[in-house]
């Protein structure tokens, strides 16, 4: 059939990887080993590469429950923690659950307050037969990208030297709802003072210019671990049944009008980063034309990261 | 237990309590049942699990175990929207549940999420039970009249309708005694924007953090699919109503009223505030698409120059063609 060859071009060009039909034994990896997750926490591989884990599983439960949360904040960061485990170099998370506090940017110990909460919510979880442990915490940058700020970075270092393993993710829903496609980013900071070996190529993501200092300033210290996805084998044939009821959202949900002012107010910085770009090539010298210009020009417009040392 | 519900309320289901209840049941199925490769070990590991028949070692030897948890949601008016759940701790043969728990996990969630309240509970199996009727009861201190949200965990490839019912329970006299039954209700799922493009996204694994085309194909794949989705609801209809000209298909009044109803909506849109509002909105869009169209021409352009310029310079070191043929 014709659709099924365009379909198979569309996804070799793409590369798709095939999903195979999930049978019930890949429902393993919900399946809590606590003499081997004991064992690992013991053995701590991971205190000695500070690029041990390279990537993270998460689970269908926990990215719905925290691109919800993140959306349901607004244009305030919420934050919350993740349950799960480790599996070798990945940390796999199963679940999230949201904590009661809200703007990290600005409250250094929030940390503090939200611990009573875990405790309490970590012990009923455990009386309710989920008995992973907590290995990470998530937070939303509403509008402006999925990368650490100063202050989320001195948080991971914290919690990777007392709380390991630990991961940091970062979810923009704002993004999320107006490009239709789940913002979300991965992070493992490097301990004070290491440098990575090879300085892997971050894909490149508009920054708004008030936070774009903020970002460079620390851009190096963190690397980003890659995402993959799971789900078990009756989420699979729920999620599809699912589809039945509400292909009508899809269709009747519009991006343009739920973004609005998200895009203007993307435009109205491109704006000011232009202005920008402008004032700093009539300050400096004139060099010979062409050439020197240009690139400085293109260098603030598309690569505005200046990284320090 | 009776057919259909007389309360008159709407409920709409949200696609992370789905999510969340089948989460809570494989968990529950695969601490139960290890996997092979840890069969040897599994005398330590079964003390683990919270469920009364455990057995380890061997899959789908025993019954499904069955789950249990509450429901909550807010209702306004006559509809009641459930958007969250979370587990419960149960015992089905000392038919007692763990009070404090619940208590403790309400105050948690209420911290959290201050709008909702404890709707009912939810289990896991093929039909409601007699034995239900007690967690029913139980409940009903808490919210004088819980729903009761039944998941059959069975995975019939066959299947089209979500097997997902929604219990009401109603006092009706039978042989002269009244009695709480159950009784079902038709749901709609609804959803918030941020939750469909996680479902969206999970439920066919689409390829994360591509590039701008690998998004667009995505997001143009699911428009897509959703178009397909109602041109084959079309398509049914109209079979269903040239079945019914022809008199194959007996006439069915009640049907033909709402078909109509939906046709005489169609052209809804014709206002001339519409068109403006329209036009306005369509005069944005290309707007925006043509200074986005702008910026990469003029980068492009810039590239072009500087490749130009790299090649054809006069000064430079590294020489190259002095003139340009």
């Amino acid at each position: 059939m014709d659709s099924t060859i365009a379909q198979k071009t569309w996804e070799l060009e793409n590369n798709i990887l095939a999903v195979e039909a999930p049978d019930p034994s890949s429902d393993f990896i919900f399946y809590y080993d606590e003499v081997a997750q004991a064992m690992s926490l013991k053995a701590k591989p991971w205190a000695n590469d500070p690029h041990f884990f390279k990537r993270v599983k998460i689970s269908a439960l926990a990215l719905l429950k925290m691109v919800i949360h993140a959306r349901s904040g607004g244009t305030i960061e919420v934050m919350g923690l993740m349950i799960g485990k480790t599996d070798g170099d990945a940390i796999i998370v199963m679940d999230a659950f949201a904590l009661p506090v809200e703007g990290t940017e600005t409250r250094v110990n929030a940390q503090a307050d939200a611990y009573e909460y875990m405790v309490d919510y970590s012990q009923t979880n455990k009386q309710a037969g989920r008995l992973e442990n907590v290995v990470g915490w998530y937070h939303s940058h509403p509008g402006y990208g999925c990368w650490l700020s100063g202050i989320d970075v001195s948080t991971q270092m914290l919690n990777q030297q007392f709380q390991e393993p630990f991961l940091a993710v970062v979810i923009d829903p704002t993004r999320t709802v107006s490009s239709g496609k789940v913002d979300i980013g991965a992070f493992r900071t490097y301990p004070e003072g290491y440098k990575p070996t090879d300085d892997p190529i971050s894909e490149y993501q508009t920054i708004p210019l008030n936070k774009i200092e903020d970002f460079g300033v620390h851009c190096k210290q963190y690397y980003a671990l890659n995402i993959s996805y799971f789900k078990s084998s009756l989420d699979c044939h729920l999620l599809d049944l699912l589809w039945n009821k509400y292909w009508v959202n899809t269709l009747s949900s519009s991006p343009l009008l739920g973004n609005g002012d998200y895009v203007a107010g993307q435009l109205s910085d491109l704006a000011e980063k232009l202005e920008q770009a402008e004032n700093h090539l009539t300050h400096s010298r004139i060099g010979p034309l062409g050439t020197s210009r240009k690139k400085v020009i293109k260098d603030i417009l598309f690569n505005s990261v200046r990284q320090s040392k | 237990m009776a057919s259909s519900s007389s309360s008159g309320l709407t409920f709409k289901l949200h696609p992370l309590v789905i999510v969340n209840i089948s989460d809570h049941y494989t968990r529950v199925k695969s601490q139960l049942s290890l996997p092979p490769s840890l069969t040897s070990t599994s005398s330590a590991a079964t003390s683990n699990n919270n469920n009364n028949n455990s057995n380890g070692g061997e899959n789908n030897q025993n019954p499904p175990p069955r789950v249990y948890g509450c429901v909550i949601g807010v209702q306004r008016g006559r509809t009641v929207e459930i958007f969250n759940s979370f587990e419960l701790i149960y015992d089905p043969s000392t038919r007692s549940l763990d009070r404090s728990f619940l208590e403790k996990k309400q105050e948690l969630y209420k911290k959290v999420f201050p709008h909702f309240y404890v709707l009912g509970w939810y289990s896991t199996g093929s039909d409601a039970q007699e034995s239900d009727m007690h967690f029913h009861k139980a409940l009903m201190d808490i919210n004088e009249s819980p729903l009761y949200v039944l998941l059959n965990p069975a995975i019939n490839p066959a299947q089209k309708d979500l097997p997902v019912t929604i219990y009401e329970s109603e006092l009706h006299v039978i042989d002269g005694v009244p009695q709480l039954i159950f009784v079902r209700s038709s749901y709609t799922i609804e959803t918030v924007e941020a939750e469909r493009i996680s479902v969206d996204h999970v439920a066919h694994l689409k390829p994360s953090g591509g590039s701008a085309a690998t998004q667009l194909a995505a997001q143009l794949t699911g428009i897509h699919s959703a178009i397909k989705m109602l041109n084959s609801r079309i398509r049914v209809l109209h079979q269903y109503l040239v079945g019914m000209q022809k008199g194959d298909i007996p006439c069915e009044s009640s049907l033909l009223r709402q078909v109509s109803s939906l046709l005489r909506r169609l052209p809804a849109i014709e206002s001339e505030k519409f068109q403006d509002d329209f036009l306005m909105e369509y005069n944005d869009t290309l707007l925006i698409t043509y200074l986005a169209m702008f910026t990469n021409c003029s980068s492009t352009m810039n590239e072009l120059v500087d490749k130009f310029n790299t090649t054809y310079d006069r000064h430079s070191r590294r020489g190259g063609r002095t003139a340009f043929i």
